[in-house]
């Protein structure tokens, strides 16, 4: 450094009271020397050379020897009576001044000595305060954390690396700059409430927007310290700040798709809603004209059996079984529409319960029948219990009713584990199949791959199902030859998580 | 069972109106039965109003009420009668074409006394016509203020 070559290093005792003895003893060989060429009356002035050369280089101490010593043997060599002690009375004022000079140069000499003192102590003192900054400042360098710091009339003071790598300035280029100019900070409430805020309480956070040194902006989670001085006047803000722009976009982004969400679903809510308007149209406007056909197709047969020949009872039966056959298909799509529009309510069932209940339901189809009924081990699944229910009750009545033609029909029904929250349910049977290739329209709604008078149905069961299972997240498909049986699958969660 | 009650059937389709009329017919329920076509002309009669200023002082037996009527409809009119204390005691039949859940669930919320889906096969429409006009205007004990057996 370079104050340490200004200052030289102070002397140690032995070489003070050496340099001295030294001093003198030059200064008296030289006064001797000119008092022998006649050169009388510069001893004084040498020995006060003597004694400030000694004063100033080593102090006070060494300083008064040379004071005595000079005195002593000025006044041996020097002043007259010469070789002697003695002082004449004429002489006294002279010594007297001698002496005083030569204290006040070493006066002088201890003053500097003392200022030399107190600064190489400040020095020292610097210097540690200085390592201790650059060791402190070096550890908040360290931190990814942007942090810098502001005096109270916003002027930068501080800028570690983390606030270079945030916003691109270089701690030359950032400080001394007004904080708020340079970085373009947006506030999220006045400025001035968050001053007070900050005088109240000692800090401050909030979320604050700023610019870069390329122009881009970002949004900081920025938190405020305020730091007093000794007289606790507020002195500088430690200011930290987090880049949370990507978090505060994904926000944004999360915000837009919950509200596209919010309007998807009130969208198809105004849909189900028209839906539930039609189904219910359906059900009373469509019912009532085919109540009436019955009704008065009933009465026209009762009031003219008597004229009616054979055919015409078998157009009024024909009338009748439409009529009929209209009614239930309305039913079935209206419980078909029903499914859709209700909601399910989810929760663990026994499919082996599920699966006696829907037999009980089948079970007055098949009077009379031979079936050969084998249920199989089934697990606990997640669902609802009625609509699985009805999936059941129509898979199982189909599968009694395409094994009708059989002498002995085989209906088989049990489950497969393929995945672990998985399970997979399957209804087979020995009747009359279908075949593959016709797969994909076997879940359409109104979809048959058998003339009616062979068997009967609406074409909506399969069609319930596959809705049934759909939502409940599962998948149904079958598997069949024809003539060679049937076999149903659908796939549930085991659990509410999947 | 001296007399039968007096059946008020709110019905705005007449081929329904001819339907029901005819089986009450066949069990000779059909002298005591009032039509209304209407909810407001269901309301009118059940508080003497427009034609029926002049009617006797006793309530129906039953009232037999579609849902989907003109004007007023049905559960608007089944509310008003529930919360009349002077109305509330008269037996309300809902008979509708709808298997409307919800319909159902509002009815029964709003205090009807049995709701029945009118049956598209004929023969069971006209027994449940006549079990429904033997039941309430025979066989059931109507509240006190009525026509009929008082």
């Amino acid at each position: 450094m370079q104050w340490e070559r200004q200052l030289p290093k102070p002397l140690s005792a032995i070489q003070g009271y050496g340099l001295a003895v030294v001093c003198v003893s030059v200064s008296f060989a030289v006064a001797l020397f000119l008092d022998r060429h006649h050169f009388s009356t510069v001893s004084q002035p040498l020995f006060l050379l003597a004694i400030a050369i000694v004063a100033w280089y080593a102090g006070s101490g060494p300083a008064a020897l040379a004071v005595v010593l000079s005195g002593l043997v000025n006044d041996y060599f020097f002043i007259p009576p010469l070789y002697s002690f003695y002082i004449t009375r004429d002489d006294v004022p002279h010594f007297v001044i001698f002496i005083l000079v030569a204290l006040l140069l070493s006066w002088f000499a201890s003053i500097r000595r003392r200022v030399e003192r107190a600064l190489l102590q400040s020095r020292e003192d610097l210097k540690r305060e200085v390592a201790e900054r650059t060791q402190q400042a070096s550890l908040l360098n360290l931190t990814h954390d942007t942090i810098f710091v502001r005096d109270m009339s916003d002027v930068i003071t501080y800028w570690n690396r983390g606030a270079q790598e945030l916003y691109g300035w270089t701690p030359e280029e950032a400080i001394g700059k007004q904080a708020h100019e340079l970085l373009h900070a947006v506030f999220p409430v006045q400025i001035d409430s968050i001053r007070a805020e900050l005088l109240d309480s000692g800090r401050w956070e909030g979320e604050v927007e700023k610019t870069k040194s390329d122009g881009t902006r970002v949004v900081v989670a920025s938190r405020w310290s305020l730091r007093r001085d000794d007289q606790m006047r507020p002195a500088a803000i430690l200011e930290t700040n987090n880049d949370i722009t990507e978090r505060k976009r994904r926000e944004q982004e999360i915000r837009t798709l919950n509200e596209d969400l919010q309007k998807r679903g009130t969208e198809l809510a105004a849909i189900n809603k028209e839906l539930e308007a039609f189904a219910y149209s359906v059900s009373h406007d469509l019912r009532a004209p085919l109540r009436h056909m019955v009704g008065f197709t009933e009465l026209l047969q009762k009031h003219a059996a008597p004229v009616l020949n054979e055919k015409s009872h078998r157009y009024v039966g024909i009338i009748l079984e439409a009529a009929k056959r209209m009614g239930d298909l309305i039913d079935d799509l209206l419980a078909f529409s029903r499914i859709g529009r209700t909601e399910t309510h989810k929760k663990s069932v026994s499919l082996e319960q599920l699966v006696r209940e829907a037999l009980s339901e089948v079970r007055h189809e098949t009077e009379g029948r031979n079936i050969e009924w084998k249920v199989g081990a089934l697990p606990a699944c997640y669902g609802d219990g009625s609509m699985l229910r009805l999936a059941l009750i129509n898979l199982i009545s189909n599968a009694a009713k395409f094994t009708r033609t059989r002498p002995k029909a085989e209906i088989e029904i049990g489950s497969t584990d393929q995945k672990p929250d998985q399970v997979v349910v399957f209804v087979r049977d020995n009747g009359v199949g279908f075949d593959m290739k016709y797969s994909d329209k076997l879940f359409g709604v109104f979809q048959r791959l058998h003339p009616h008078d062979t068997f009967e149905g609406t074409g909506i069961g399969l069609a319930t199902v596959q809705r049934i299972i759909h939502r409940h997240g599962g998948r149904v498909w079958a598997e069949s030859q024809v003539d060679s049986g049937a076999t149903f699958y659908f796939s549930l969660s085991k659990s509410g998580g999947g | 069972m001296s007399t039968i009650g007096r059946i008020l059937l709110v019905e705005d389709d007449p081929k329904d109106v001819e339907l029901t009329l005819t089986a009450l017919e066949e069990y000779n329920l059909a002298n005591e039965v009032v039509v209304a076509r209407d909810g407001e002309e269901a309301l009118n009669y059940l508080y003497y109003r427009g034609n029926f200023t002049m009617r006797s002082h006793e309530n129906p037996a039953v009232l037999l009420l579609d849902l989907k009527l003109p004007k007023i409809d049905g559960l608007e009119v089944l509310k008003q009668i529930k919360s009349d204390g002077n109305l509330s005691m008269i037996p309300v039949v809902v008979l509708t074409s709808s298997r409307e859940e919800k319909d159902m669930v509002t009815s029964y919320k709003l205090g009807v006394n049995a709701y029945v889906v009118k049956p598209v096969d004929f023969h069971e429409f006209v027994n449940a016509i006549r079990e429904l006009g033997v039941f309430w205007a025979v066989i059931n004990e109507p509240p006190p203020g009525s026509v009929g057996r008082a």
